[in-house]
């Protein structure tokens, strides 16, 4: 009897405060659905088909002259840059006295299947940029690009610098090959005809999929286990509500954009070669000659730095500067070091060039 | 049939089938076409549409099994692997909160790392990307038996409406092109 071994009290304590915890966890927290993630005030100035044009509310008295259009990636929705006011990278840009103006891409229905990056490049963001050039009088403005959206707005700015007066990459997509990720190698095996042919659009599971296999039992135990412990934190479990509704809101990405997008960015690889074509229009990156600032984080699991790193080798620009910073994908928008370091330095490159 | 490959097995049946769903739709298509009318008028016809595309969704669905076998033989073989590591790391029974919090973090880590490591691997991409494909076939079929049904009812088939959606993306594009055109003419010319 003297060898039987004694469950320490403390982890019976520690089980029955996490069994408590689950228990309260409705009354603390609200639901997803109950919050709404458009937290900074701002305007709907421009609807084009799905795609919407949000205008915010300036929080200075007097803004700089050039103002800056965000342009979100394909996967998710634009909320992560505004998810809440601490952690908002739009609020951050507004109270640094920057115009900011956010494209919405919308959520694409079968319908739709036929948009393709011409669609996109020339046609919503281009027609979204006129707007805001008019509505600023300005002749150029600066846009940024993030993930996804920064592909779209490195073919933009190649086809038309004209319209662009400071270009920002946010982990752009530019470098399929050089891409180490998971979301990568699963892209380069795909067969992107046989999807689009058959289901029209990418759906968002298949998107919801990709996401399952990053970091699988970090992301798919620990993060919630994490969240029941710290439930107490109201800080905490907001921040993390907030995300995880934001993670499961995925539109589907219109058929023929998402099957340009597997074969010339990941498979053929062809816009870092400068091969790619635009509804007959050369994407050449030497063509981006205005000032570039590109933001690449270390630990991106998503797009890794060196599918990002080329643009900064490739383009035309004399004015041009790579920043690193040690956090991921989602952290160098959302996080405590992109309040502190990322728009910071951001705002002092854009203001010496607005 | 002993020495037979499955895939003589499988086209023998494939045959057979083939051959009775032939000899009665050409057996009761006559006598239907006189008693028939409205949108049972093609029932013999459809039937065997149907018939020839459940027989091929039955082949698809050997080719589908043996990759989702692979898939979870892939995913097995990586967590016997990745719980081996954790046993060998941490081989003792964890006693208090520390030590339950360290093993948790040893599990998760190598885990993730393993996992990682599979889904970034070459053999993996492959068997998923023809998992997938296999599965997207499947999907095919499955639409042409639903357009079966629906032209049956006198409503338009999935290429049909695709055909619709191309010409509305086309007309779009188009004239979005003219407005955005026109619109920095204007600009241009007020700017004068």
């Amino acid at each position: 009897m003297q060898n039987e071994s004694r469950v320490d009290p403390k982890i019976i304590e520690e089980v029955l405060k996490f069994s408590k915890n689950v228990i309260d966890a409705p009354k603390l927290v609200s639901a997803p659905d109950e919050i709404s993630l458009e937290v900074t005030p701002h305007d709907v100035v421009q609807e084009i088909d799905k795609t919407r044009l949000l205008h915010y509310r300036p929080l200075t008295d007097s803004q700089k002259k050039t103002p800056l259009l965000i342009a979100y990636a394909l996967i998710n929705r634009f909320h992560i840059l505004d998810i809440q006011p601490e952690k908002s990278w739009v609020r951050n840009l507004l109270e640094q006295g920057f115009d900011v103006y956010m494209l919405d891409w919308g959520t694409p229905t079968s319908m739709d299947k036929y948009l393709d990056f011409d669609d996109y490049v020339n046609g919503y963001l281009d027609t979204h940029v006129e707007y805001v050039k008019n509505e600023s009088s300005m002749e150029k403005i600066s846009l940024q690009g993030y993930c996804t959206g920064a592909t779209i707005a490195t073919a933009y700015a190649s086809l038309h610098p004209d319209s662009v007066k400071n270009y920002i990459a946010t982990a752009p997509v530019i470098d399929g090959w050089r891409d180490t990720t998971v979301i990568s190698n699963l892209a380069k095996h795909m067969d992107v005809d046989k999807m689009v042919e058959i289901i029209g659009n990418m759906p968002p599971e298949f998107m919801y999929y990709c996401f399952s296999v990053l970091k699988p039992f970090e992301q798919g135990i620990e993060k919630y286990v994490n969240f029941f412990k710290n439930i107490d934190n109201k800080r905490f479990v907001d921040n993390f509500i907030r995300i995880e509704k934001w993670l499961g809101d995925t539109p589907p990405i219109p058929g023929e954009l998402f099957r340009q997008w597997i074969k010339d960015i990941y498979q053929d690889n062809l816009l870092v070669q400068n091969k790619m074509y635009i509804e007959g229009e050369h994407v050449d990156l030497k063509k981006i000659d205005m000032p570039v600032f590109t933001q690449v984080a270390v630990g991106d699991h998503l797009v890794s730095p060196e599918c990002s790193m080329p643009l900064h080798y490739s383009i035309g620009s004399e004015d041009k500067t790579l920043r690193m910073y040690p956090t991921g994908h989602v952290g160098m928008i959302a996080s405590g070091l992109s309040q502190k370091r990322v728009l910071p330095e951001l705002g002092q490159w854009l203001t010496e060039r607005s | 049939m002993q020495s037979e490959s499955p895939k003589d097995v499988t086209d023998y049946y494939k045959h057979l089938s083939l051959f009775w769903t032939d000899i009665i739709h050409l057996m009761s298509s006559k006598p239907q076409a006189l008693a028939s009318i409205g949108p049972m008028r093609a029932f013999a016809a459809n039937s065997k549409k149907i018939a020839t595309e459940m027989i091929e969704i039955n082949e698809i669905m050997m080719e589908f099994n043996q990759h989702l076998a692979e898939y979870y033989k892939q995913l097995n073989e990586t967590w016997t692997t990745a719980q081996k590591k954790v046993n060998l790391k941490a081989p003792e029974v964890p006693q208090d909160i520390e030590q339950i919090e360290a093993f948790k973090r040893i599990w998760i880590d190598i885990f993730d790392n393993d996992f990682t490591e599979l889904f970034d691997s070459e053999k993996f991409g492959e068997n998923y990307g023809k998992l997938v494909s296999k599965e997207l076939e499947l999907t095919k079929h499955w639409n042409n038996i639903t357009n079966v049904i629906l032209q049956s009812v006198n409503l338009p088939s999935k290429e049909e409406i695709d055909e619709v959606y191309k010409e509305i993306h086309s007309l779009k594009k188009r004239v979005g092109k003219l407005e955005l055109r026109l619109k920095k003419k204007e600009l241009k010319e007020n700017a004068k």
